[in-house]
């Protein structure tokens, strides 16, 4: 590699983990999509014959197993990733590692790294550097107690930490730039500067895709749509538009507990969710939306609907949270141009001119367009408004990841990483000066 | 016509190719005289067969055999170049239906062409980066003889020098009652890590104490300034950067006021913007028509000036006509000569057109100049010297005014007859003493123009008494000097 021949690439084997509410993506970097999505959630199940010692062994030989995923620990069980996750079992809870975007649950997030070595990148963790997402408001605690696990535990080589905001800019080519991330639990603005997060001028709104789903599900059961998830169905009959559903429940189902019941039918209630909804280009008005053609959709039990205006109402909250009565929320817009305000006046025309739109709630259909109207309603003609949302759907659910495949095959980028040399001389503390 | 046209191709083809193959092997005067038997179209019998290159070069056996030359098919009218070369290639074919042109540099290669030098392997290796300062290795892809080589993105690690200073120096020259040392300390080490992005630095001051990205860059800014001129050894003064704090923060208020305006506030500045521009339009126009007003009233002065002497001593006795001219009477005055056009701002001219007279001449007015010119025995169109270009305006300009003139004068002595013809009626046997004045002849008499305005307002003084007739201040005839009062 000559001087003159210098290219962006050089790749040292490292690994990229981006986290969020919904699901821990996992890849190789210099790869354009992750290797896995694990969702977020995790099933634990009480070991209750006495299969402890079987499923210690598992680990070593899982061939054997049929459940290689699920990962025994004293009287615990952990079943991770959708397969094993989402098979009905007695008794297994489902429950999230996450909360506010930042690792909660230590334990099972541990499970997950494991299941996510062992499975997915199948390779030993020493040998690869991780690059970690994290959500801009990560408090220092963790992301120590990260740095400490990583290296104690997993005895990475290097370790890094990056905003998922910078790195979703990254992602479109920019290094400066105004992330709205709208992802599974919140809807956020967070400006970025040459790669660093304004920390202080980052806005919330806990309007996401599951506050949607919330609605939906509000919705569906207003009128009487059976949500009964596929697990549960052993067969249906075609039945005609809004006739009641026929079909057979499925028997000997194991009793499963109420949280894994609300799991399955919230993935009824998501797939309804990514297929109907949409928005608006224009503010809500039933006129426009009279004439729009309606979407059909056929739930698990076999009944169907075509969906008109509901399908616009809904995710019109995102945008004008007035729509639904009690709320106080801030609309879509209205916390790009709060974020923004809190900025630095210098800056200002150079976060409108790159809006990054990621996370994955911003695959509804109109997003990108309806923020765009939003925006330049709001903000002066004389500022350049561009919003920058990749088309793809993978590249807007794994935004941050692709920032992060990108980063840390950086040649330049190399030198960024908090290596065990370091660790070991500084502690963890070291996280805080070197991944601001 | 197309015959001679398909020979020369053809000649010229053949040239090509003989050309091509001949010239490594043979030189000299023999080729020479090939070209001369191709080229003499007129001695060589023209063969009826298509020609080939034997059967010009039928001695040369050891050359190629040349490709038979086909029946030209000629390209259709209206059909490209590029696509009847297509359709006719070399070997004027119909092009073949599978590509069969795999072999040589087809854009198929049948056999991978590999390059002649050695394949260089790859190697996952470890590499220590110098722009690491723990020296961690980690390991990549390399070639095998790259090993051991600097990490080629080390040379891209640049750092913003941030100066540092000690305690003592500190004491010594930084010391503030604004900022304390633990304050300037920690802004230094944000620089260092962020590399001077001020607002990134505001974004993470953490200390008790609120700073503006303002109050941050001057200090920094401060303390540069005073370290460098506190380590300077040279006699001058070094140049210093000086962050005008103040202006910036009045910059950004100004910016943060354009920024929060309303849309009504907006609207309301583009409707006022629009108002002034219309002030502003009307305004021009108005001072265009009072700079017109001026032109002509200062015109008139100077045409007048002699009148005006006049005018004085008349004032004297006339008492009723103290009144001025009043400027708005001025447009009815419109006789002021000929107005010759500026060509100051027209870019290259000829000298001749500043004698054209201006379209608003009228026609009449541009004959009796033409008839007065001839009387005085002057070119109509003289060369046009500086000189001469004044003068003759001037002169045409004098004639038109006297022209103006003449026809006043007539006008007014007509209406005296008329008057005079009226008073005798009323008041028969009663004659007004009158001077008959002198009616306009068309000759030109040698009196000047200031000489026959005299007399027209000498004839007023003439006159005594009640009866006096004012022929010059009349309502309604035209005069040169007073306009109706």
């Amino acid at each position: 590699m000559s001087a003159g021949m210098l290219y962006g690439g050089d790749e040292i084997g490292a690994l990229v983990f981006d986290g969020g509410h919904y699901s821990l993506r996992v890849g190789y970097a210099q790869e354009d999509t992750p290797k896995a999505e694990i969702p977020a959630v995790v099933g634990i199940g009480e070991d209750a014959n006495g299969m402890a010692v079987l499923e210690g062994e598992a680990m070593e030989v899982d061939e054997k197993k049929p459940d290689p995923s699920s990962i025994n620990q004293s009287n615990k069980k952990y079943y991770i990733d959708t397969t094993s996750l989402c098979v009905p079992r007695q008794g297994v809870e489902v429950a999230s590692y996450m909360k506010e975007c930042m690792i909660d649950d230590w334990d099972v997030f541990e499970k997950v790294l494991d299941y996510s070595y062992k499975k997915i990148i199948q390779s030993e963790s020493e040998f690869h550097p991780v690059l970690m997402s994290e959500a801009p408001w990560n408090v220092r605690l963790k992301r120590e107690k990260l740095t400490e696990l990583m290296f104690e535990k997993y005895s990475v080589p290097a370790f890094f930490l990056v905003k998922n905001a910078v790195l979703a800019a990254f992602a479109n080519g920019r290094s400066t730039g105004l992330v709205v991330d709208s992802g599974a639990t919140h809807t956020t603005a967070v400006p970025v500067l040459d790669g660093y997060v304004l920390g202080q001028a980052i806005v919330k709104s806990p309007l996401g895709g599951d506050y949607i789903s919330m609605q939906c599900t509000k919705y569906l059961e207003e009128n009487d749509v059976d949500l009964s998830p596929s697990y549960m169905v052993s067969g249906k009959e075609a039945v005609k538009e809004r006739e009641k559903p026929r079909w057979t429940k499925r028997r000997n189902l194991p009793e499963v507990t109420r949280s894994w019941h609300n799991y399955m039918v919230r993935k009824v209630v998501q797939d309804y969710q990514a297929t109907a909804l949409q928005v608006l280009e224009t503010p809500f008005d039933d006129k426009i939306v009279a004439n729009i053609p309606t979407v059909h959709y056929e739930f698990p039990t076999g009944y169907n609907q075509d969906f008109g205006a509901e399908r616009f109402r809904i995710p019109e909250a995102l945008f004008d949270p007035s729509m639904v009565r009690g709320n106080t929320m801030l609309g879509v817009s209205h916390i790009v141009t709060t974020s923004v305000g809190m900025c630095d006046v210098d800056v200002r025309p150079s976060l409108y001119g790159s809006v990054v739109i990621t996370g994955g709630n911003s695959l509804h259909q109109g997003f990108p367009e309806r923020l765009n109207r939003d925006l330049s309603m709001k903000i002066p003609n004389s500022m350049r408004l561009k919003m920058i949302s990749a088309n793809g759907s993978p590249e807007r659910r794994f935004g941050a990841w692709i920032g992060g495949s990108i980063l840390a095959s950086i040649g330049s980028f190399q030198q960024m990483w908090l290596s065990s040399q370091e660790y070991d001389e500084g502690g963890k503390q070291q996280i805080d000066r070197k991944c601001p | 016509m197309k015959l001679m046209k398909n020979e020369i191709a053809t000649i010229a083809y053949l040239f090509g190719s003989f050309y091509r193959v001949s010239l490594a092997r043979h030189r000299s005067s023999r080729i020479m005289a090939d070209i001369r038997d191709i080229l003499d179209i007129n001695e060589a019998p023209v063969p009826q067969e298509p020609m080939t290159k034997e059967s010009i070069l039928g001695h040369e056996k050891h050359r190629k055999k040349p490709k038979p030359l086909r029946d030209v098919v000629k390209r259709p009218e209206g059909m490209h170049r590029e696509l009847y070369a297509l359709l006719y290639t070399d070997n004027k074919d119909a092009p073949p239906l599978i590509p069969s042109d795999t072999v040589g540099t087809g854009y198929k290669q049948m056999k991978a062409k590999l390059g002649m030098r050695r394949v260089r392997p790859w190697k996952w290796m470890p590499f220590t980066n110098p722009a690491r300062t723990d020296g961690a290795a980690f390991h990549h892809w390399r070639r095998a003889a790259d090993e051991g080589k600097e990490y080629p993105f080390a040379q891209f690690n640049k750092k913003v020098p941030v100066p540092t200073y000690t305690d003592a120096e500190y004491q010594q020259h930084l010391n503030v009652d604004s900022w304390t040392k633990e304050e300037t300390d920690s802004l230094f080490d944000l620089c260092r890590r962020f590399d001077l992005r001020f607002v990134v630095i505001h974004d993470r001051w953490q200390t008790e104490k609120q700073r503006s990205v303002e109050e941050l860059k001057s200090r920094y800014y401060d303390v540069c300034g005073l370290l460098t001129k506190a380590r300077s050894t040279g006699p001058h003064e070094p140049k210093v950067f000086v962050f005008d704090a103040e202006h910036e923060r009045r910059r950004k208020e100004q910016l943060k006021r354009l920024f929060d305006r309303k849309p009504e506030q907006i609207e309301e500045e583009q409707m006022l913007l629009a108002e002034l521009r219309k002030i502003e339009v009307r305004k021009k126009e108005r001072e265009k028509k009072t700079q017109d007003l001026q032109k002509l009233i200062t015109a008139a002065d100077s045409q007048a000036e002699p009148r005006k002497l006049d005018k004085k001593a008349q004032k004297k006795k006339v008492p009723q006509q103290q009144a001025r001219p009043k400027p708005e009477a001025v447009p009815t005055l419109d006789f002021t000569g000929i107005k010759f056009p500026d060509f100051k701002n027209s870019g290259v001219f000829l000298r001749s057109h500043r004698m054209k007279l201006p379209s608003n001449v009228g026609q009449k007015k541009s004959k009796a100049i033409e008839q007065m010119l001839q009387e005085l025995g002057v070119e109509v169109n003289p060369m046009a010297t500086p000189e001469i270009c004044t003068h003759f305006n001037e002169l045409r300009s004098d004639m038109v005014l006297l022209h103006e003139l003449r026809l006043a004068l007539a006008n007014s002595a007509y209406e005296v007859q008329t008057l005079r013809h009226q008073y005798e009626a009323l008041c028969p046997g009663k004659t007004v003493l009158h001077r008959p004045l002198p009616l306009p002849t068309s000759t030109l008499t040698p009196l000047c123009t200031t000489s026959s305005t005299a007399q027209i307002q000498q004839s007023p003084t003439k006159i005594q008494g009640g009866e006096i007739i004012d022929v010059v201040g009349s309502p309604g005839t035209p005069t040169v000097v007073t306009p109706s009062n």
